[in-house]
């Protein structure tokens, strides 16, 4: 067990009572997702990875009914989490939260605008980038070239859906990007639909995490995508996802009051 | 409670992507991709991130199965083994050892392809051992070995990265190889220069630097042609031809003759392209060359495959970081299969098994006489079972019903044997007609190792229990082994087979479980103090120099007739794999792509007065399927394309069983066929 994988323990275990601690560990000379148990040697633990660990969580949640699981979480798994309890996929109370302050390179990577989470409790706090320095140059081009360059990105796409699969607020059962209108099936690559639906079905939920970007296939750049979509939300209604409270204007009747409980989730 | 993350392997296409397996007591439930893999960098394609849906399907074999008044009955392990013992050996009892067929499987692990060829070598006495890389690269084999020595992918995949030049052949890799396009994608931002040479228009020729579409069967004629071009300007590297190779005077002979016009007879392609290609490939830097079955799936496979590495020696091509030749191979393990000597002429190792010193060293180790013979390939054993010249088959995960050529034949053949057994993990068309079916381990179930494309070993990780009775084909091996009372079948796990397969194949021979554990390794990986290697042939070719083959082109073996007006090519789409046993059964790659289906070009389709969606016959003269058409402009006129993955519409009861004289693949890519309404 390497200190890192002591102080883990000892916060999630000793400190505030978790049954479980997710991680990212040690294995087999590479970095594997763990669910390690209450007294279990937690090893060598990793926190220089950007491994989504909420989304790894609900792919679990379902699973493991009973007790409490501390996960290690990035400012924007705070998010995500955020997202998923308003939309009551997961319950507070057995969630257990140890915040990781993300490091310098890895804000610069993520072209990352918030940066620390609301507690600390491993890494140290570093200023947030404020610009996406390939969102700038789009937002220099004429829109013909704008399209050209998204075009040409996505090209490379070959419907892996990794992007959809590995992102951590993503968690419609029946997903829109598989009805057959907007993705016929067979062809790849898939339409400007494809990316273009995605776009706007997550703006309301997307916290910049960068995953999907990460885990594409076609290496498309797309938080630079996700960021552009999240700024005309902001703009357009004056709201950011992530917020423990605020609900989307999405989610919302023409008359802005909060849709009955569990009529819409995604 | 427990839930685990088991680092395995993807159990399909031959890029060995890693993932983790999430397991929730004994259960599968999702695949998450592994960030520090050298290979897929967390990357994976659909099928990777399904590979768990298929493992628990309520269709998976878990009883041996034993024939009995025609039926098949549900029997005990001890029954099954016993009838499969009793009856090969009654068989070599009366007809001979050789009358017997044993089938390896690239779906097997390392170790299990070890034991499966140990078994017909040492226990039946046979060396008829083969498996269906004799369908997809078997050309690739014996053509590279020719050539080079060594019949692997040149250079590793991460080394696709900073390639300048990338020529794409008879691969559409975004949808067969998606991971290894992947790694391309990244040169391409660079700016490297990607041409695709391929009769369809293909996803990755879309954002080619040049794509060009030949006739198909005409290869050898466009290769020539960019070698002509290459001499004819002085391109090529004069050192490396000079010390590292013999031939070029017969070669450059013979590339004369294809000039750019005649090429473009031949071939379709036009011969400024020609020309702009072969400059392009031979003035780059780091250029790398990757194919696939477009070019080995011929009755000139072979030479398709030696032109290819001609065209590489001629430019000095070869033996550096990201430069080379690239087979992509179809199944996870099928470069392991073949490691492991799962083939009728190479012992593990591609160790000659008609070279005396040779059979020595192996019937000292393993204890018996062996035969000195060289076995029949999968195709010709078929071909030699109609006429009743071979008797019995057991086969290991091979679903020959679909996967082969003109399967009416097949069938026939089949049926014709005294006896047949199959080990699987479904009841696939193979498994209806045999004699004994045996419940296999998928990859989830059991523990070993898959080599994948570029060499490099990689650990397969048991994550959850087999159902039923089902077990490991290597503890299966084990069984019939022991059962035939030969010694040598007594293992406990994979590691120990891998550590006799190591002490007898060098290429293998510094591999054991400890350090592939924790380590990417490569082969040739001799000693255990050597850590494999990257690329292949620096410094010099394992015989010493390379060796130029001239090839001629020829005509495929069918060519369109006014009564079988098209050329018919097959291949497969992203989302189904081979003969789909498992991709059918995962519900998400099955939506993608439910339907068999034909693609043909719109003014054929006018010609023949068919439209989009419309159900047609499709015929060639061994048969005809109905199935819905699919009209494009991606395919050039003149040809059609099937995937074979669809038993309702098999396109392998219409492809022609030609061979090619060396390799014995068929010609799967091309024969002539009509389609018509309905
Ligand atoms: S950045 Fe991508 S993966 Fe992350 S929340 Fe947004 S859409 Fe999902
Ligand atoms: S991750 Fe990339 S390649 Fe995969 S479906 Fe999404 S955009 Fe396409
Ligand atoms: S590219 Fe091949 S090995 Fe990788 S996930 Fe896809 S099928 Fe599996």
């Amino acid at each position: 067990m390497n200190e890192l994988g002591k102080k883990l323990a000892r916060i999630a275990f000793d400190e505030r009572g978790a049954d479980y601690l997710l991680a990212m560990r040690e294995e087999h000379g590479n970095v594997a997702p763990s669910m390690i148990r209450k007294g279990e040697d937690a090893g060598d633990v990793r926190v220089d990875l950007p491994y989504q660990l909420v989304n790894i969580l609900s792919n679990i949640y379902p699973w493991v009914p009973k007790g409490r699981i501390a996960v290690v979480c990035r400012r924007c798994d705070e998010k995500a989490l955020n997202e998923i309890i308003k939309r009551n996929l997961m319950d507070r109370d057995r969630l257990i939260l140890i915040g990781l302050a993300c490091t310098r390179e890895q804000v610069a990577l993520c072209r990352c605008s918030d940066p620390v989470p609301s507690k600390v409790d491993i890494g140290e706090a570093n200023a947030p980038v404020r610009e996406d320095p390939l969102m700038v140059k789009l937002d220099s081009m004429s829109q013909q070239d704008r399209l050209k360059f998204w075009t040409s990105e996505f090209r490379k796409c070959n419907k892996c859906f990794g992007c959809t699969l590995n992102c951590p607020v993503c968690f419609c059962d029946d997903c829109v990007l598989e009805e057959h209108t907007f993705t016929p099936e067979l062809g790849i690559p898939p339409s400007f639909a494809f990316h273009l639906v995605r776009s706007m079905h997550m703006s309301d939920k997307c916290i910049e995490c960068g995953e999907c970007e990460r885990s594409c296939a076609g290496g498309i750049p797309l938080l630079t995508l996700r960021k552009m979509a999240n700024r005309d939300m902001k703009r357009m209604f004056g709201y950011e996802a992530g917020d423990k409270e605020k609900v989307s204007p999405l989610l919302t009747t023409l008359e802005g009051k909060l849709l009955e409980d569990g009529e819409h989730v995604c | 409670m427990s839930v685990n993350h088991v680092l395995t392997t993807c159990p399909y296409c031959g890029t060995g992507c890693q993932f983790f397996l999430q397991v929730v007591d004994d259960r599968l439930v999702g695949v998450v991709p592994c960030k520090t893999d050298e290979i897929s960098q967390g990357r994976l394609c659909i099928k990777g991130y399904h590979a768990h849906a298929f493992v628990h399907h309520p269709d998976r074999l878990k009883t041996p199965l034993v024939r009995k008044d025609g039926q098949l009955v549900r029997a005990s392990w001890h029954e099954a083994l016993g009838r499969i013992v009793s009856e090969v050996k009654e068989i070599v009892a009366h007809h001979g050892p050789d009358s017997v067929l044993v089938l390896a499987s690239a779906k097997c692990t390392n170790e299990e392809n070890y034991l499966i060829q140990k078994l017909a070598r040492a226990a039946i006495g046979t060396n008829n051992v083969d498996h269906c890389a004799r369908l997809c690269h078997a050309s690739t084999v014996s053509g590279l070995i020719l050539s080079f020595g060594s019949g692997a992918m040149t250079n590793t995949t991460p080394e696709f990265d900073n390639a300048d030049c990338i020529l794409v052949t008879g691969s559409n890799t975004m949808e067969a190889h998606p991971i290894i396009a992947s790694h391309m994608f990244k040169a391409h931002a660079k700016g490297a220069k990607v041409i695709v040479v391929d009769p369809r228009e293909t996803p990755l020729s879309r954002m080619a630097y040049r794509s060009l579409h030949q006739k198909p069967g005409t290869d050898i004629a466009w290769i020539n042609g960019m070698m002509k071009v290459i001499i004819d300007e002085d391109l090529y590297d004069r050192d490396f031809v000079k010390n590292r190779t013999t031939g070029f005077e017969a070669l450059k002979k013979v590339v004369d003759g294809y000039t750019p016009d005649r090429v473009e007879q031949i071939t379709g392609i036009a011969g400024k392209d020609l020309i702009d290609i072969a400059r392009t490939y031979a003035k780059s830097e780091k250029a790398m060359i990757a194919y696939a079955m477009g070019v080995t799936q011929h009755s000139n496979g072979t030479n398709i495959v030696r032109a290819l590495a001609n065209l590489t020696m001629l430019t000095g091509h070869l033996g550096k970081e990201s430069v080379g030749l690239n087979a992509l191979r179809g199944q996870c393990n099928v470069q392991g299969s073949c490691d492991s000597g799962g083939l009728p002429d190479f012992f593990p190792g591609y160790q000659k098994v008609d070279d005396p010193e040779t059979v020595k060293k192996f019937e000292k180790a393993w204890g018996v006489k062996l035969p000195h013979e060289k076995g029949l390939t999968l195709t010709w054993a078929v071909q030699q079972a109609a006429e009743g010249k071979i008797k019995a088959i057991v086969a290991f995960g091979e679903n020959v019903m679909l996967s082969d050529p003109d399967i009416t034949h097949l069938e026939k053949a089949l049926k014709k044997l005294e006896f047949l057994a199959i080990v699987d993990i479904f009841p696939s068309e193979t498994a209806l007609l045999a004699d004994v079916v045996l419940p296999a381990a998928c990859y989830a179930e059991k523990d070993g190792t898959f080599t994948s494309t570029d060499r490099a070993l990689r650990p397969v990780r048991k994550a959850v229990d087999p159902p039923g009775e089902a077990m490991p084909d290597w503890k299966i091996a084990c069984e019939l082994g022991r059962r035939f009372g030969v010694p040598g079948f007594e293992f406990k796990s994979p590691s120990e087979i891998m550590d006799e397969m190591a002490g007898l194949a060098p290429i293998y021979g510094g591999i054991d479980y400890e350090r592939i554990d924790r380590q990417v390794i490569r082969w040739p990986c001799p000693s255990k103090d050597s850590p494999g290697a990257k690329f292949l042939h620096a410094g010099s070719f394992k015989m010493g120099r390379g060796v130029f083959a001239p090839v001629e082109h020829t005509d495929p073996q069918e060519v369109p007739s006014p009564e079988f007006p098209m050329i018919l090519t097959t291949g497969r789409n992203l989302f189904q794999y081979h003969t789909g046993t498992m991709t059918r059964r995962s519900s998400k790659l099955e939506r993608e792509a439910p339907e068999p289906y034909v693609e043909l070009n719109s003014k054929d389709a006018k010609a023949f007065g068919v439209v989009d969606g419309e159900r047609v016959r499709v015929s060639s003269r061994r048969g005809s399927v109905s199935l819905a058409a699919r009209v494009t402009d991606n395919i050039i006129p003149g040809t059609m394309f099937i995937p074979f993955h669809y038993a309702e519409a098999p396109a392998n009861r219409l492809t022609n069983p030609a061979l090619d004289p060396i390799a014995h693949i068929p010609e799967l890519k091309v024969c002539a066929a009509r389609i018509e309404k309905g």
